[in-house]
């Protein structure tokens, strides 16, 4: 703020410039409590989010815990070197993508026609007891949802091998066997979140003009060609802005689901960036190594995040900030 | 004039079975790990228990609740989930206040700043090491401090109290009343049902983390319910130690132990979540319409 003063003093030249600095010097003296106001979270934020972001040096070093940032040897790019020239990095990411585009291509169509279907019904409970059910799993952990499903799919008494042993086929070991694991992965995953990610377009549906519906009736359109030409449209945006959305997370394939659900024999279809980072960075102490590959999914997402909104600002005007 | 042509109830028979089949689906793990928790020892060993509980007995449950560990990590993540919350609300909300004025010199770039770690983050490790240099590995402070504020949460109070209309503030100005007391005396009386769904959505944050427990604290003294549960869940092995010392003292199972676990961890959250329905979703709406 006495920057802000100093730059008047010195600038008498531009009596515009020098106005309108004593006016904003005036309105931020006006309103100091507010800026009262903002200084805890600007703590906050600068110790918890800006702070880790200058540990991400350490994917340029050798880095030391007993030498620190400053006393840790500097390598360049050789840790990035070391991930590229990584087989196990290779087939990491190779996972990340899998899993993460089977998420997108079968999970993002559900939530919409569930949406539709449940616009379709017309007895008020019914609708209302089959939302408040299909919501509740987001709303539970992953841990609790993992052990749900652990013991659903144990080969030994889980529901599911009962099943599979009643009409005469073998018990699977679901969660030990890389055929299955990552259909697992994606299952679970839309069985939690299906439900909860239909809101948004239960939302927009319900901000479509009824005269609209009312209009197609008198013109004679059944209800299926009242969705196709009405609903669909109607939330045509939500779904673009949601699908780019979530275009920006594709490196993010789940870390917490698949943390409580895989284990080292599926380590070789299952494990993801995320898990990696924590593998190898906290169980293996790899710091540097594990950071650079942190380092390297933050910048990618970052990119998609933006292409996304760049997208969106072109195709639908409007953008996410 | 009510249509009843073919395609119609084609339609309503198509959408209420998928619908119920979907509900279901929903039901069906929970009523199978329910059962398991409730049923005797040797038809869960055997593998018999489906949907229905076969026998009944409560001695499984009794066993998880009135272990000494479940209690302590239950009181640990009921503790976090009240004083994070808390702290949460607040912090987030005096900070979307001044955020909501715009024409303010400097809010713009603050927001900036806020929103950018929407996008960019340090990741796991450098996180770690920043908190273990605070020292405050093993310290339940480390579960809370470091996610105060979620940026989401922080931009739909924001926007709420942009669609307040001013004139409230400026006749309360009027009046004498100062920042402080505008905010806590008409504002945030005003954003009842914003700040009960950003609540709930941390509540439930607090309640649910697993994973920086999991980085952060290894004192099993501290362990939040999550990480107790894991433990348990992920303990796949019925002949290890948990279990088999479970097995030895009393006639309940291994396996019955990990579903009795599950459900006992689950309670809470069903509990309240009748109640919490018509918050999240009028707070679903005001992200998704201005977020």
């Amino acid at each position: 703020m006495e920057t802000t003063t100093a730059n008047v003093k010195q600038q008498p030249a531009h009596p515009d410039f020098a106005a309108k600095s004593e006016s904003k010097w005036k309105l931020i003296v006006k309103n100091y409590e507010m800026y009262v106001l903002l200084l805890p979270g600007l703590v906050f934020l600068l110790l918890f989010k800006y702070t880790p972001m200058y540990g991400i040096l350490i994917a340029f070093q050798d880095f030391n815990i007993f030498d620190g940032i400053s006393g840790s040897k500097w390598v360049g790019l050789e840790q990035f070197r070391k991930l590229v020239y990584s087989d196990e990095f290779v087939q990491v990411f190779i996972n990340t993508l899998l899993i993460s585009l089977y998420k997108i291509v079968l999970l993002f169509p559900i939530p919409i026609i569930v949406a539709l279907l449940l616009n379709e019904v017309k007895r008020m409970l019914f609708k209302r007891t089959v939302q408040t059910i299909i919501y509740l799993p987001h709303f539970l952990s992953w841990v609790i949802i993992s052990g749900l499903f652990i013991n659903i799919l144990s080969p030994s008494g889980g529901l599911v091998n009962q099943i599979l042993q009643w009409i005469g086929l073998d018990p699977v070991s679901f969660l030990l066997d890389n055929r299955y694991f990552r259909s697992v992965v994606v299952f679970t995953a839309g069985w939690k979140e299906v439900g909860w990610n239909a809101i948004i377009f239960i939302a927009a549906i319900a901000g479509i003009e009824q005269e609209q519906y009312e209009a197609a009736a008198i013109d004679g359109a059944g209800r299926l060609k009242q969705m196709w030409h009405i609903t669909l449209p109607g939330i045509l945006p939500t779904i673009v802005l949601v699908f780019i959305l979530r275009i920006g997370h594709l490196l993010d394939a789940g870390t917490e689901q698949i943390l409580t659900m895989y284990n080292p024999v599926v380590y070789q279809t299952g494990d993801v960036i995320g898990t990696y980072v924590y593998r190898v960075g906290l169980g293996k102490m790899d710091y540097s190594f594990s950071t650079a590959v942190g380092l390297f999914n933050s910048v990618v997402g970052f990119l998609l995040i933006i292409l996304g909104n760049t997208l969106s600002r072109k195709l639908l005007k409007r953008s996410i900030w | 004039m009510k249509s009843t042509s073919l395609s119609d109830r084609c339609i309503d028979l198509f959408s209420y079975t998928v619908l119920t089949a979907m509900a279901l689906a929903t039901l069906l793990p929970f009523a199978n790990v329910l059962s398991k928790s409730v049923s005797e020892e040797w038809a869960v060993v055997s593998g018999k228990v489906g949907i229905f509980p076969i026998g009944f007995q409560l001695d499984t449950m009794q066993y998880v609740i009135t272990s000494s560990q479940f209690v302590r990590s239950f009181a640990v993540s009921a503790g976090i989930t009240a004083v994070g919350t808390l702290l949460s609300i607040l912090l987030t909300a005096i900070s979307a206040y001044p955020l909501s004025k715009r024409h303010l010199p400097g809010v713009g770039a603050i927001l900036v700043l806020y929103i950018f770690t929407m996008m960019f983050n340090g990741g796991i490790i450098p996180n770690y090491l920043l908190i273990r240099s605070l020292g405050l590995i093993n310290s339940l402070w480390s579960l809370i401090l470091p996610v105060m504020i979620s940026v989401f949460n922080l931009l739909v109070i924001k926007s709420y109290f942009e669609s307040l209309p001013e004139a409230l503030e400026d006749s309360a100005k009027m009046d004498g009343a100062r920042t402080f007391t505008i905010l806590f005396r008409i504002i945030l009386p005003l954003s009842g049902p914003v700040i009960a769904t950003i609540a709930l959505f941390y509540a439930v944050y607090f309640w649910n983390d697993f994973f920086n427990p999991m980085l952060y604290i290894s004192d099993p003294s501290l362990k939040p319910l999550q990480l107790y549960l894991r433990d348990i869940v992920m303990d796949a092995d019925s002949s290890s130690a948990i279990t088999k010392s479970v097995d030895d003292m009393m006639n309940v199972s291994g396996e019955g132990v990990r579903a009795a676990t599950v459900i006992a961890s689950t309670v809470p959250i069903v509990l309240v979540y009748p109640f919490l329905q018509k918050y999240f979703i009028k707070g679903v709406l005001i992200g998704s319409v201005k977020g």
